[in-house]
């Protein structure tokens, strides 16, 4: 079997114009199912017979809740793999898909709080669900500080490490939090043992939603991943031959 | 029209909700592509550097 392709992976040339050539096919189709999602989220959906159009706030919630734990999952197995095999790139994936995660998981808690209010009548509760997401964004949080704490780049990046895979145990609290716990926060709409618990009309915009907002952390991240391996990489020649295409461009 | 702003008398609620998670999308793709500029203006002045110490 023909290993190269596993070896190019971990290379940060190749992985940098991958990032670069891969981007478009990103972006446009972010743009376009993100639109046509919001549309049929806020037009075509029709509204909840319990929630009227307060329900609509699932649209950007739930993606963005999702983003926040399918991106921790992620730095933390890059983190991993960065620390087991000492994959320089994949240190720089984990670093470069920090600061997302935490944004949108300030997005999942703010737009939470903004469907808690007229739902339970409070922006926020100590439940579960809602501390371990406050919890969430602490770790990327930390996880962020003690990599800009530390000067050097391979301890930073090792000690970063073990906090993400430590914090990982969090994820799975977070997810099955509403099953474990008589919990205020609703019971998953999409993922309910094989059957969602909407219409089609309310579940298609959904899922249109998920899949844009993973389009968008694409996006998000192949910038972020060029940038991080740029940072890293000192005096080498492809350095320069990427930076004479770039001024070109 | 107005009954689509009004949001069934959620709009307090639904619209900023919306208009968060737009602004902080707007902002990731920005500070990613700021991100990337600057990685590049410090890497090309690395690389001048580089060649003025040889």
């Amino acid at each position: 079997m023909n290993w190269t392709w596993f070896h190019r992976l971990g290379s940060p040339p190749h992985i940098y114009r991958l990032a670069g050539g891969l981007l478009p096919w990103f972006a446009w189709p972010a743009t376009l199912v993100i639109s046509a999602g919001l549309y049929a989220g806020l037009v075509l959906a029709p509204p909840d017979y319990q929630q009227g159009d307060g329900f609509r706030i699932i649209y950007v919630h739930a993606p963005s809740a999702w983003l926040s734990l399918m991106i921790y999952t992620l730095m933390a197995s890059a983190a991993a793999i960065g620390l087991i095999w000492r994959i320089k790139v994949a240190h720089a994936a984990a670093a470069a898909a920090a600061p997302i995660g935490a944004w949108f998981t300030a997005v999942a808690l703010i737009t939470g709080m903004l469907w808690g209010k007229p739902m339970w009548g409070t922006y926020w509760e100590w439940d579960p669900r809602l501390t371990a997401e406050l919890l969430l964004l602490f770790l990327y949080l930390g996880y962020m500080g003690l990599r800009s704490a530390i000067e050097d780049l391979q301890r930073a990046d090792r000690s970063s490490a073990v906090l993400a895979i430590v914090g990982v145990v969090n994820v799975p609290i977070i997810r099955y939090s509403v099953e474990w716990w008589n919990s205020l926060h609703q019971a998953p709409s999409v993922m309910k043992l094989g059957r969602a618990s909407m219409p089609a009309s309310m579940l298609t915009p959904l899922l249109m939603m998920l899949l844009g907002f993973t389009l968008l952390f694409g996006v998000l991240m192949l910038l972020r991943l060029r940038a991080e391996i740029l940072r890293r990489e000192r005096s080498a020649s492809w350095l320069r031959d990427v930076l004479a295409q770039s001024i070109r461009q | 029209m107005n009954d689509f702003f009004a949001m069934g008398g959620y709009a307090g609620f639904v619209w900023p909700a919306y208009g968060i998670t737009f602004a902080v999308v707007i902002l990731n793709i920005w500070l990613a592509l700021r991100a990337l500029r600057v990685a590049k203006l410090e890497a090309r002045r690395r690389l001048a550097v580089n060649e003025d110490s040889r």
